[in-house]
């Protein structure tokens, strides 16, 4: 009872501090807080993916799908934004399950390899096919998302704060419903897949179809953020989704650690203000890759489990010391 | 159309001789240690601006420049498995991201140390034989494939006939086995990463004159040479030098007669369809996924 | 945006040479003179272009550049705006060629730092960045006039209308070798090459020279070039057209047309460190290569309709600040849209965005770099925002690149502006077809 209350605490003290965020940033720290919310739920849909101990590298492609399908179903047929957003994740889903057939034959280094190569393949389409995919140049204005006053708020999404608070109200839903899956029996099943691949078979689980499912599920989630971004900057091309984002989305997570829930988005967060704000604002530009790449190498080798383990660290030291305040308490 | 279909068959031999120098020292690096080597086609670009350095700056001869651009990489190689592939041995993401990190480094520090613009390598030789009016072969192509032929064929009499062959083979196939023989991990790791390391740095000695020397030339031969050791299998270096050569023929063609666009579609796919076909890749056991 | 490598461009630097050159401009910025300005007399210019990554040699030298041009400007006496002297200051922000870090960047540049005109490289980034300039008004710069569209009536290409100017060479080549017929093109498949392959279809129909064969397209990652040299030279064509190739590509198909035995004509958009190339082959070999990219040391140059000033002082300080291998055409380029930008700011006595650009197209003409223009482009760009003049065709001879004479491009457009239409049309590169 009592720690429910505090969670529950907890949750809205944190959803306090995320809606008075951006008005504690400057105007250029807004914007890349809109991009963070939005990479922050393309990192989580890719730690459900690797929940079943694949790592792809078509991840970002597949959130592509979800941008161009939202763009061009907005643009040329004149669907409703936040509908075709929606149905942008839905086309990133249906991709992924067509993509599963061939590529979950293949395990482990095979699987990355194959992700890859499928992701290339989507791409060099999209360069290939001027109509409707707009070539290497991709599409420009795309429509966006519809401005509406809520009485309390007006909101006008060109401004990154009100675009921010939709996307931290999409992304926090799909977060809370990602945590339910993974909570689910589904989720738990998702698990046994990783851990024990050979015993889930011979207890009658399909690991394949669960590896489908959290595959197509992971999908829809990257579509939905690839949409979110799309209707915020107005334009997307090819080279928007290519390897080199995909490189940072796999660092985001393996710097960050994926053992638990908020590993990841915590690598994605550090990682980012750590080269978006301060190695720009320290006047480092033409030396900012190098320092990164150290930041990256330096982190996986003194923290091989990750930045969420610092956390972790921080929190049983913190009931350890509880205890110990309790314990002294009570021989009082 | 026969001096066509010969032209681009000696076009072809030219791309499979670099392609399978990069992909054969991949295949060596994760074969032993089990890793994911992102920075391998930065490797390749320290042994072009290798070249840009003693050759082309300092005016040394071509071969010394070669020798020291091969042993130069080969030593990045080995402080890379000291620096962060030894720690993370049993870590394999944390040794991709890692090499990533170096990758990113690499990159930095040659823009800085040289600029971002192209480099200028010299011409070594402008020597043609001369076939027939179409079909011609520029004397340092036919250096370059010959040059690989030697290398891999030294490499491969080392894995046959060596101690060091036998125990990096060993440690290829059953790194657990391996130690148990009493094979040092490391000793091997060491051998690898050098060997590995410097035929990625020896390919980027070789075509330095030939190609765009810039400080993000490593990208483009990375990605094929991924695809050749998928398609090859990871851990076979038989494997990986036939599917070099078939690539490079396959590339080769359909960007002759069709475009190179076509070509990449057409690579890709093919991937495609052989993992389909066999997840585990042409010459690969199914043992090491 | 297209670089070229001047006198010394075979001069090597040492490994360290570049270390060497920043320690230079360092110690010669602390000893330039300097006039004094009142702290709140400074204009500040956002510089928003790629400086790190694959593309880096579009912004960076550019950059350089404008530090050059703002150095010599602030000597002498900085920008006079409404009768009062203002240093110039300029502002970069690093976009990576990512239109979500051009968004961010134009955003800080405007609401930030203050700036009262950006300058960017233009292409995958403009649409980024499109939105705050239609929000804020203020005013941008590109080099690649593909970007202009009637949204935005604050963006303007006042330096550089590729690939327009191609039709220039094109046409010099038809009127002194009529007896070249046929041509052969290839150029990468992206965002550069499409609209040159367009422009130079139109130009070689408006010549009268026959294409043997479809536009031969590569993916920008290709590294070796022998199987398309082997292609486009197979059925003997009489001109190859490398259209809007960059360095990294021009270089070695050269390289490859010269091993693989190619006697003929090449035409090319750039021929960027084209000493390098004559090393690569031979001086016989690039004899009467054309291109659209002259040396700055040229005598042309020193015509007085060029209005670029002091451009083999402005070359030479730049080689001794940055190392001589490091200049391109960005270089200057950027640098000849602020002397646009000063000229307009110093008619309009104000920095703002709407009467500097109101003075800049009055009477609709400009000085272009290369002689005056007229505010042109409503039947590509929809707007008249692209600064369009005179262009030089430049042949090399004797191994150096040499001016051959200027042409004018609205005098094509007039008698072929139809073709060009219609080949844009064909490659959906008219501005109501870019989706």
């Amino acid at each position: 009872m009592h720690s429910s209350v505090t969670s529950l605490a907890a949750i809205l003290g944190l959803g306090a501090v995320l809606l008075a965020l951006p008005h504690a940033l400057s105007f250029s720290q807004q914007e890349i807080l809109v991009f963070l919310t939005i990479n922050v739920l393309v990192v989580a849909s890719y730690r459900l993916l690797t929940l079943t101990g694949e790592w792809s590298l078509g991840h970002v492609v597949i959130m592509g799908v979800g941008a161009y399908a939202s763009a061009l179903l907005s643009k040329r047929l004149g669907v409703y934004v936040p509908v075709s957003m929606l149905l942008g994740a839905v086309t990133a889903a249906m991709v992924a399950l067509a993509l599963s057939f061939p590529l979950f034959r293949m395990k482990g280094f095979y699987f990355l390899i194959g992700s890859f190569a499928a992701g290339e393949i989507i791409r060099l389409l999209w360069k290939r096919f001027r109509d409707p995919f707009g070539g290497p140049k991709g599409i420009k204005k795309i429509d966006p998302m519809p401005d509406f006053d809520i009485g309390i708020y007006a909101f006008d999404f060109f401004e990154p704060v009100s675009y921010y608070y939709l996307a931290l109200a999409v992304v926090g839903v799909s977060l809370w419903i990602m945590w339910r899956i993974e909570r689910s029996p589904v989720g738990l099943t998702f698990h046994a897949v990783h851990w024990q691949d050979r015993l889930a078979e011979a207890s009658g689980v399909n690991v394949r179809a669960y590896r489908t499912l959290a595959f197509v599920l992971a999908s829809g989630f990257a579509g939905l953020s690839g949409a979110l971004l799309a209707h915020y900057i107005g334009t997307i091309n090819p080279n928007s989704f290519d390897v080199e984002q995909m490189v940072f989305v796999l660092t985001w997570t393996i710097v960050g650690g994926t053992a638990t829930f908020y590993g990841p988005i915590l690598g994605c967060v550090v990682l980012t203000i750590l080269n978006e704000i301060v190695l720009r604002e320290a006047g480092f530009e033409q030396m900012r890759p190098l320092i990164y790449g150290l930041i990256l190498i330096l982190s996986v080798l003194f923290m091989p489990k990750g930045l969420e383990s610092l956390v972790r660290g921080a929190l049983s030291w913190q009931n350890a010391r509880k205890k110990k305040v309790g314990e002294t308490q009570a021989t009082e | 159309m026969v001096e066509l279909l010969a032209q681009t068959g000696l076009n072809a031999l030219y791309a499979a001789s670099y392609t399978a120098l990069v992909a054969v020292g991949l295949v060596l690096i994760f074969g032993v240690m089990g890793v994911i080597n992102f920075a391998h086609g930065e490797l390749f670009m320290l042994g072009a601006y290798a070249i840009v350095a003693v050759y082309a700056d300092w005016n040394l001869p071509y071969l010394v420049a070669v020798a020291v651009g091969m042993t130069f990489v080969g030593i990045v190689g080995l402080g890379m498995e000291r620096a962060f592939f030894r720690p993370l041995r049993d870590n394999p993401l944390g040794g991709l991201v890692a090499s990533i990190g170096f990758l990113m480094i690499l990159q930095a520090l040659v823009s800085m140390g040289f600029g971002v613009r192209m480099e200028h390598v010299p011409p070594v030789t402008q020597d043609v034989i001369v076939i027939s009016e179409k079909v011609r072969l520029p004397v340092f192509r036919l250096a370059v494939i010959l040059a690989a032929v030697v290398l891999l064929a030294s490499l491969w009499a080392f894995l046959k006939r060596t101690r060091f062959g036998w125990a990096l083979r060993a440690s290829a196939q059953d790194p657990e086995a391996a130690a148990l023989q009493g094979i040092s991990i490391n000793q091997t790791a060491r051998i690898a990463m050098f060997i590995g390391a410097a035929l990625a740095g020896v390919a980027g000695a070789l075509t330095a004159p030939l190609i765009s020397v810039n400080p993000h030339m490593g990208h483009s031969v990375i990605v094929t040479a991924f695809i050749v050791i998928i398609v090859g299998g990871i851990g076979s270096l038989e494997g990986a030098v036939i599917v070099a050569v078939a690539y490079a023929f396959v590339h080769t063609f359909v960007t002759t007669f069709f475009d190179g666009v076509i070509a990449d579609i057409v690579g890709l796919l093919l991937l495609l369809v052989v993992l389909i076909v066999k997840p585990t890749g042409l010459f690969g056991s199914t043992d090491r996924a | 945006m297209f670089a070229k490598m001047f006198k010394d461009g075979l001069t090597r630097r040492r490994l360290l040479g570049s270390g060497v050159a920043m320690a230079g401009s360092a110690a010669a910025a602390a000893v330039l003179p300097r006039t004094a300005f009142a702290a709140d007399k400074v204009v500040k210019i956002g510089f928003l272009a790629p400086l790190t990554g694959p593309v880096a040699a579009w912004g960076k030298p550019g950059l350089d550049g404008c530090l050059i041009w703002g150095d010599w400007i602030n000597a002498a006496g900085g920008i006079n705006i409404g009768g009062e002297a203002h240093a110039v200051e300029f502002v970069a922000y690093d976009n990576e060629y990512d239109p979500t870090k051009a968004r961010t960047g134009a955003t800080k540049l405007i609401r930030e730092d203050g700036v009262k005109f950006i300058m960017m490289l233009g292409g995958d980034t403009w649409p980024g960045a499109q939105p705050v300039a239609d929000r804020t008004g203020m005013l941008f710069s590109t080099l690649l006039p593909s970007d202009l569209s009637p949204d935005t009536t604050t963006l303007i290409a006042p330096c550089e209308v590729h690939p327009i100017y191609n039709v220039t060479g094109v046409e010099w080549l038809a009127d002194n070798m009529p007896e070249l017929k046929t041509a052969v093109m290839c150029a990468q498949d992206d965002a550069l090459g499409l609209p040159s392959v367009a422009t130079y279809l139109a130009a070689f129909e408006a010549a009268g020279i026959e294409m043997q064969d479809d536009p031969l397209l590569f993916d920008p990652a290709t590294t070796d070039f022998a199987p398309v040299v082997t292609r486009l030279i197979s059925g003997n064509p009489d001109i190859v057209c490398l259209d809007t190739c960059y360095a990294d590509y021009v270089h070695p198909i050269c390289e490859q047309l010269f091993q693989q035995g190619y006697g003929g004509q090449v035409i090319s958009c750039t021929a960027d460190f084209y000493q390098q190339i004559v090393a690569k082959t031979s001086e016989e070999f690039m004899e009467g290569f054309v291109f659209q990219f002259p040396d700055f040391d040229d005598p042309a140059l020193n015509d007085e309709n060029i209005n670029f000033r002091m451009p083999n002082e402005f070359y030479a300080e730049y080689a001794s600040r940055y190392g001589a291998d490091q200049w391109g055409a960005v270089s200057w380029e950027y640098a000849s849209i602020m002397d646009l930008w000063k000229a307009g700011a110093e008619r309009a006595g104000s920095a703002e965005p709407d009467a500097v650009l109101a003075a800049m197209k009055e009477g609709g003409t400009g000085l272009h770099a290369f002689g005056e223009a007229d505010w042109w482009g409503k039947d590509l760009f929809g707007i008249d925002n692209a600064l369009v003049g005179n262009w030089p065709i430049v042949v090399i001879e004797g191994g150096k690149a040499t001016i051959k004479e200027f042409r004018s491009i609205p005098e094509w457009y007039a008698k072929h502006g139809e073709l060009l239409k219609k080949h844009m049309a064909a490659y959906g590169q008219m501005w109501d077809q870019r989706s």
